[in-house]
């Protein structure tokens, strides 16, 4: 498998770029750099609809029948130009905004969804965002230009509140009709029954799904040794606690959720990529390749 | 040990903060941000272990420097180390000995010596006495001396006086002597007869608490006694010659049965009359004495009844002055009319206690010879002669009195001088159909008194013409008439006053004189104006006896002969009448006839020889509290500062646990418990 420079890719230095545009396009750029330049997009001749003649449009795509009968210019478009919609499904409750390694997961998962829509784009398909919050989801649907709208979004959008993920999806289930490619970005702090039912709603409307479970290097290892309160972050519910006392059966739980989570989820039909915030995003990035070439969503 | 802000320990309820710190709060203080406890509610956790003090050592070295900060601040201090030792130590005896008149009754100062010769023959070598003798005052006759001969000396000297008692002042002089003590092995022992008119103002009085009160009571086996009370004298002029009557009132208490005195009055030292009286076993009689002769000037004499047990009350005495008339130099001028002053003179003439006499002379020939016998001088309608000078300013400022009469001929006066504190702008003419009235009265003014009442009297006297008068700096408006303008003007001079009078006192001015309200006001102006005051025939003793501002370089004579020079200053001389009998008084040298005489006799109320239950009496006697009453030795200020210095070792062993909790915190183990770094929820890549 290629190997992306790393310089583009670690989260470290991603972190100091401000613009989310730049940022993807960095990490796309970076990617793709380290790529063979293949025909990854895809193809189709399906006609899609028609749009009134745009100066610098190619003439060739002039419909000259519609010339003829409404005497004016209109171009043809073909699903070709749109091959797949893509829907990043962001976690945005309070418990994303956690971090012990140099980025906070909100933040590794916003730079992990920009850059897919990015990537998603370069590729020619539709891009969307949804943000998921206390069992409701925010749409942006997919569209070739909601590209920076969908960054703007990312970029003004806080991690606060509870979380209600399984919810949040059948709502999402509800409302994105059309069949396309849904990229959950989460912690995933979950009854993984539930959600894995939720995933399932989703691929029963022949939407694609790759879970990303985003995981903090803190809240894997569990390093905390001084005694104190520990406070949930979206429940505001409080336990003092001593952790070194307790660190080892917290792992074990955390291990077993992960893997749970893994095998419920991909008895879905769904593609489960567990990324660590210390490590950098091309992992997630070819993840989300293979599933868009293997998905072979051309129409 | 005891705290001077005992209130401040309350603040050791702040030792519950660390504890509640430990065992509450610790794990709340900056709570942990987690993004979920889903795994960590499901492990079991023991909370009693979570609440078990992690770290007792630092726990209670915060504790302790929390608690010695408390107690420092509550300022301890050690009370007096050597109260043991002083119990152990010598006595000190405060001997209070009543000296009062009920005293000198035959049975009971001679008992009254015999207890105090008692109580300082009991006392020990080493022991200390202090004896005070008291009747209305405390004087401290022995001061603290273990000199016991001494004491018993100075007792022999003491002798009863013709003063009245008060408890009081015997209690507090012996609470400032137990303050000076130095010593917590106090007594005090009252010898007192335990008269019941002696306790008046002993209620309130406060003690130190623990000091012990001994009354010993020496009264007489029966209260029963007689005395003479009062005593009146009525002067009268004639005629056919010039008399005096007296009447005495005597008191009986307690008598066994009714019994027979004789009374003598004594006129001058001369017997002036005797009666023989049947007194009842209680209550009062008058006795009536025949009017004899009034003696020429001053009149002095006692009234005396059989002695009896306490002979100090058997005798009143009593000083008349020599005349109490006031004479009223009237000065008129040269070219007055006939029977112009008529109704003046004829309206003070009248009455009695005192008689008004008036001298009446011209202006011409008046001179200031003629003020030493006035006690007031009336300016008709004239101007000061010229011949009275600069003395008549200076004898009213020693305490005489001017009345100016304005009228048509000084009508147009327009010099303002001392004594005449008004100028004249010419005279107002009134018509008959409306004439001038008396409009704003100061009745408050003790010049007006006999109108308070009647002010239609003076309101009904009409006015044809009048002086346009005008006040001079420092005078006051009396009276005024319908139309403003003052009618009467008063102002002070030294001890003296002038007046100045705008409404016409004569006929031809107006109606005054046949109206009613003319001779009493004339009688008040001549007392007022001439500063009489009704001398008292005699004074209680323990009064202090103002002397006239006129005697200078005065000289007393007490009744048992002693001389006194009364220190003299702005406010006169006085003297106090402590001895029962007359006081005289001269000019520089003991010589000829006093000047003044007052007689002194003991407070009536020392007469009465009912006792009083000595608990009774000490009923009213508040204890200090402990610390304000302290009975020790008052600590001079090293004494106190080394009592109350402990704060400053708390402070100092305070800064120490303190130090040594923030070494104990910042080393070892708890320097390196920290928690892992959490990324600030801020950071943010946009």
């Amino acid at each position: 498998m290629p190997t992306a420079p790393a310089a583009f890719l670690d989260p470290q230095l991603l972190a100091r770029i401000g613009d989310l545009a730049l940022l993807a396009r960095t990490v796309v750029d970076g990617f793709m750099a380290g790529l063979h330049r293949s025909a990854r997009k895809g193809l189709s001749i399906d006609f899609a609809e028609h749009r009134q003649y745009q100066p610098g449009d190619d003439l060739r795509r002039i419909d000259w029948r519609a010339y003829a009968r409404t005497d004016r210019f209109y171009v043809k478009e073909y699903e070709a130009d749109t091959n797949a919609g893509l829907l990043i499904a962001l976690d945005v409750s309070g418990s994303m905004d956690f971090g012990t390694a140099p980025l906070t997961k909100y933040v590794y998962a916003r730079m992990l969804g920009a850059s897919l829509a990015w990537l998603s784009q370069r590729q020619g398909d539709r891009v969307g965002l949804a943000l998921l919050r206390g069992g409701t989801a925010e749409v942006i649907p997919p569209s070739t230009r909601h590209l920076q709208l969908m960054l703007h979004t990312l970029g003004r959008t806080q991690a606060a509140g509870a979380s209600a993920l399984p919810a949040a999806l059948d709502r999402l289930a509800q409302v994105a009709q059309r069949a396309g490619i849904v990229v959950v970005i989460s912690d995933c702090y979950e009854d993984p029954t539930a959600l894995a039912r939720a995933v399932g709603s989703l691929r029963a409307r022949r939407h694609d799904v790759i879970v990303f479970h985003v995981i903090d290097p803190g809240e894997r290892d569990f390093p905390f040794t001084n005694a104190t309160t520990f406070e949930d972050a979206e429940s505001g519910d409080r336990l003092p606690l001593r952790p070194e006392a307790l660190a080892e059966r917290y792992r074990a739980l955390h291990a077993a959720h992960c893997a749970e989570l893994r095998s419920r989820i991909l008895a879905t039909g769904a593609d489960f990529v567990p990324v660590v915030t210390d490590r950098p995003l091309d992992v997630a990035l070819y993840a989300f390749l293979d599933r868009r070439l293997a998905t072979g969503r051309v129409r | 040990m005891s705290f001077l802000l005992p209130a401040m320990l309350g603040a050791l309820a702040a030792l519950a903060i660390p504890i509640l710190v430990h065992l509450r709060f610790r794990e709340k203080d900056t709570p942990f941000r987690f993004p979920s406890l889903m795994f960590l509610e499901r492990i079991p956790i023991r909370t009693a272990q979570r609440r078990r003090l992690m770290d007792w050592p630092l726990f209670l070295l915060r504790a302790a420097a929390l608690a010695l900060l408390v107690l420092a601040f509550a300022r301890p201090y050690l009370p007096q180390r050597d109260t043991d030792a002083a119990v152990e130590g010598a006595r000190a005896v405060v001997l209070l000995l009543d000296r009062s008149l009920s005293m000198s009754h035959r049975e009971v100062w001679p008992a009254a010596l015999d207890s105090a010769r008692g109580i300082i023959d009991g006392t020990s070598d080493g022991d200390r006495i202090v004896l005070v003798a008291f009747d209305d005052a405390a004087e401290v006759v022995v001061p603290w001396t273990t000199d016991r001969s001494a004491v018993r000396a100075a007792l022999d000297d003491l002798v009863p006086a013709a003063r009245g008692t008060r408890f009081g002042s015997a209690l507090r002089a012996a609470r400032q002597l137990v303050a000076d003590a130095g010593t917590t092995r106090l007594e005090v022992a009252v010898i007192t007869d335990l008269q019941r008119t002696g306790v008046a103002g002993i209620a309130g009085l406060e003690m130190p608490a623990g000091l012990a009160i001994r009354p010993i009571d020496v009264s007489a086996a029966s209260p029963a006694n007689v005395a003479v009370s009062s005593v009146e004298l009525r002067r009268s002029a004639g005629p056919p010659r010039a008399t005096v009557a007296a009447q005495a009132r005597l008191v009986a208490r307690a008598l066994p049965e009714r019994r027979r005195v004789r009374a003598t009055l004594t006129l001058n030292g001369r017997p002036a009359g005797t009666r023989d009286i049947d007194l009842p076993t209680e209550g009062e009689l008058v006795v009536a004495f025949d009017a004899v002769a009034a003696p020429a000037g001053r009149i002095t004499g006692m009234v005396t009844i059989d002695t009896d047990a306490l002979p100090g009350d058997d005798t009143l005495h009593f000083a008349l002055p020599r005349d109490d008339a006031v004479t009223v130099l009237l000065v008129t001028p040269t070219d007055a009319a006939a029977n112009e002053t008529l109704f003046f003179e004829r309206a003070l003439a009248i009455g009695e206690a005192p008689t008004i006499r008036v001298l009446p002379v011209s202006a011409a020939r008046a001179s200031a010879a003629q003020l030493a016998d006035a006690g007031l001088v009336v300016l008709w309608d004239v101007a000061e002669p010229a011949a009275l000078g600069p003395a008549l300013q200076d004898w009213v400022r020693a305490g005489g009195g001017v009345v100016s009469v304005i009228g048509a001929r000084q009508g147009a006066r327009a010099a303002v001088s001392p004594v005449v504190p008004a100028q004249s702008g010419g005279m107002i003419e009134r018509t008959a159909a409306l004439p001038g009235t008396l409009g704003e009265v100061t009745l408050d003014h003790p010049l007006f008194a006999p109108f308070r009442d009647a002010s239609a009297a003076l309101s009904a006297v009409r006015f044809g013409r009048y002086p346009r008068l005008e006040v001079a700096d420092g005078a006051s408006v009396l009276a005024r008439f319908d139309d403003g303008l003052p009618a009467v003007i008063e102002s002070r001079l030294g001890l003296g006053r002038a007046l100045v009078i705008g409404a016409p006192l004569d006929p031809r001015g107006g109606d005054f004189p046949l109206q009613p309200a003319y001779l009493p006001f004339l009688r008040r102006l001549a007392l007022h104006a001439s500063g009489h005051a009704g001398a008292p025939l005699w004074r209680p003793s323990g009064e202090s006896w103002a002397l006239r501002a006129t005697l200078r370089d005065p000289v007393v004579a007490a009744p048992d002969g002693s001389l006194e020079r009364p220190a003299t200053d702005s406010a006169g001389s006085a003297i106090v009448l402590r001895k029962s009998g007359l006081y005289s008084a001269y000019q520089s040298r003991v010589t000829g006839e006093p000047l003044d005489v007052v007689a002194v006799n003991a407070p009536s109320n020392e007469s009465d020889l009912t006792p009083v239950d000595p608990r009774e009496m000490l009923l009213g006697i508040r204890e200090l509290s402990a610390d304000a009453g302290s009975i020790a030795t008052a600590p001079s200020a090293q004494e106190l500062e080394a009592r109350q210095g402990t704060w400053r070792w708390l402070l100092a062993l305070v800064a120490l646990l303190v130090l040594g909790e923030t070494l104990l915190s910042t080393r070892g183990w708890r320097a390196t418990a920290r928690r892992s770094a959490v990324i600030p929820s801020d950071r943010s890549v946009v």
